[in-house]
């Protein structure tokens, strides 16, 4: 058991902030991959991305950022300008949606990736001002054990998006319709608000 | 080849940036090729090193009008510096920026490495660089743990991630960290702009790490930028004595100067992306202009011509950023466990290097470890990037991984 021997810590298992960590870089990548591909590919990128940013910023909404509200120094000033910038960032989504479903997919052109782009450089700055403002901090305040019962419901948020591990190379993806992923949203809220009104 | 000694450049009173031109649109770091990136990190170390050179000169200087000229181009570097440093986004962790920092150390040292026609100094690089390569292992653990990403997503597949010689044993008693020096009037130019340009790599690298690493909250962070960084120290000791203390502040002027448009011009040769190929060129045509001054100087106070200096040859062949992994490899696998003493390189653990090691550590296991450990619990694994096939030391290899093979 070499593995065994050679560990001084115990394994930690991850908390709500580690996951929407996971989430950010997720979201990173598909940024990536719907601007660097195109065709099926891209729409199924498109796809993924729209579910899995719907799905975040309404889990963070739901779930850290009251806790940040109230446990952080200035938690007011600090949200109310992440909520400010989340709902930037949904308008433009919601645009960018828009011009996807236009013509059966053909309205992904070039307009459309320098859109993506100017909602790519809000969306990873805005995470950034998250880690670093928010989440950080958090750790320090909210207390390992609070944060770790939160996990679950961020995990519970994103088994409603699911998004594809690889790009799938067989299914014909010409058919999709955006609007449906951006809904994802709704169900994210209405889910986790059973889930606190359950805990109350 | 392009002799800076030929060239005028632009007038030193046309060179102060105003605002609007400082302000430059960083890259866009997820998009960026890796290399614009080490190429920045590179040349903002080359300035810095000449802002502070320039700044202890002045201290020793006593002829007013000298001074003034000396602030006067002090100040143009130091806007050189906030131009190229401002390319790197703020929306980049000090940590990637870190994994850029030693991918640079990496890549950088490995082609001098290569380059290096003195067996001496060839062999101060290629121990150097097998500390770095393993830095950047270290690092990229951090790095999953702490921000939940993935290393490759700064250094791509370009440089691989996997053991050097372990951190651990980077820790030696500082006096066998001095090497012997070059001597200035035998050397070969390329070794004298070789050691001015890793120097100014890892001075860069020590400044930023001992500076960044409070800013982290995990204990683990913390722990180790302080643990590399003082293994920083230590590499800048080893590159500066490499240069011959007999050259005269007049002498190291002209050759900072002639480095610095050494790497403009090859950097710029190689820059993919335009815009910032447009800076290394306007850089390049402002360090011709701080040559010529440096070599006013020379030939006043010292009584010589630069070309003693820098020969009357041109440029040597121009620095590339480029992967290096097969030659690294070939270093690992014969250079892994060689220690210093005195000047030279041992393969014993001789009592000196016991005596700092059992100091230094306390009998527990340094933060690089550590940061292993912990990443094997969490992840039940390691992070690394292993294009090119098993690690080539067989106890340097994942302990799953070696359970299997
Ligand atoms: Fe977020
Ligand atoms: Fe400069
Ligand atoms: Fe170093
Ligand atoms: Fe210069």
């Amino acid at each position: 058991m070499v593995e065994q021997s050679q560990r001084t810590t115990e394994a930690r298992e991850p908390d709500a902030i580690d996951l929407l960590l996971e989430q950010h870089a997720r979201i990173e990548d598909l940024f990536r991959a719907v601007l660097r591909t195109t065709g099926n590919a891209k729409r199924e990128a498109f796809e993924d991305l729209v579910r899995l940013l719907s799905m975040h910023e309404t889990a963070e909404e739901e779930v850290i950022h009251p806790i940040a509200r109230r446990r952080l120094d200035f938690g007011d000033a600090v949200i109310d300008r992440r909520l400010d910038e989340e709902r930037d960032a949904k308008g433009m989504l919601a645009g960018l949606v828009d011009l996807a479903d236009r013509g059966d997919g053909k309205g992904m052109d070039a307009s459309f990736d320098a859109e993506l782009g100017r909602l790519r450089l809000a969306v990873l700055t805005h995470a950034r001002k998250e880690e670093r403002c928010e989440f950080g901090r958090l750790r320090h305040t909210a207390g390992e054990e609070r944060l770790r019962t939160l996990a679950g419901a961020v995990r519970a948020a994103a088994a409603l998006a699911p998004t594809r591990p690889h790009p799938s190379l067989t299914s014909p993806a010409a058919n999709i319709v955006f609007g449906p992923a951006l809904a994802v949203a709704d169900r994210v809220r209405d889910a986790l608000r059973e889930v606190r009104r359950d805990n109350v | 080849m392009f002799n800076p000694l030929e060239h005028r450049g632009i007038p030193l009173e046309r060179q102060i940036r105003n605002w609007r031109e400082l302000s430059v649109e960083p890259i866009d770091p997820e998009l960026v090729d890796p290399y614009t990136r080490c190429r920045i990190i590179a040349l903002n170390g080359i300035e810095v090193e000449a802002v502070n050179c320039t700044h202890q000169l002045i201290r020793f200087c006593d002829s007013d009008e000298v001074r003034r000229q000396l602030a006067y181009v002090s100040y143009v570097e130091s806007q050189q510096q906030r131009v190229v440093n401002w390319l790197l986004p703020g929306i980049n962790s000090p940590l990637e920026v870190t994994l850029g920092y030693e991918q640079t150390a990496v890549d950088l040292t490995a082609w001098v490495a290569r380059n290096e026609p003195d067996p001496y100094l060839k062999q101060a690089y290629e121990f150097g660089v097998l500390e770095d390569f393993d830095h950047l292992y270290r690092y990229a653990n951090l790095y999953e743990m702490v921000e939940r990403r993935k290393a490759e997503k700064v250094v791509d597949q370009l440089t691989e991630v996997m053991p050097g010689r372990p951190t651990t044993m980077h820790h030696r008693h500082p006096y066998d960290e001095v090497r012997d020096h070059y001597d200035r009037d035998t050397t070969d130019v390329r070794s004298k702009l070789h050691a001015l340009t890793i120097l100014a790599a890892e001075q860069q690298v020590m400044n930023y790490y001992m500076n960044v690493g409070p800013h982290y909250m995990e204990p683990i962070a913390r722990q180790l930028y302080q643990e590399i960084s003082l293994i920083e120290q230590e590499h800048v000791t080893h590159y500066e004595t490499l240069l011959d203390p007999r050259e005269t502040w007049w002498e190291r002027q002209v050759l900072h100067e002639y480095n610095e448009c050494y790497l403009y011009y090859s950097f710029m040769q190689q820059e993919s992306d335009p815009r910032i190929k447009a800076i290394w060129e306007l850089h390049l045509q402002m360090e011709l202009a701080h040559l010529q001054q440096a070599c006013e100087h020379l030939r006043r106070f010292d009584g010589r011509e630069p070309e003693q200096i820098v020969g009357t040859d041109g440029l040597p062949e121009a620095v590339r950023f480029e992967p290096n992994k097969a030659y690294l490899r070939e270093l690992i696998a014969t250079q892994v466990d060689l220690t210093k003493l005195g000047n030279g390189y041992v393969r014993e653990a001789h009592e000196r290097f016991r005596e700092f090691q059992e100091r230094i550590h306390g009998g527990e296991k340094p933060p690089n470890e550590r940061v292993i450990d912990e990443h094997r619990a969490e992840f039940g694994r390691e992070y690394r990037i292993e294009t090119e096939g098993p690690h080539p030391v067989r106890e340097l290899r994942e302990p799953a991984e070696v359970r299997r093979g």
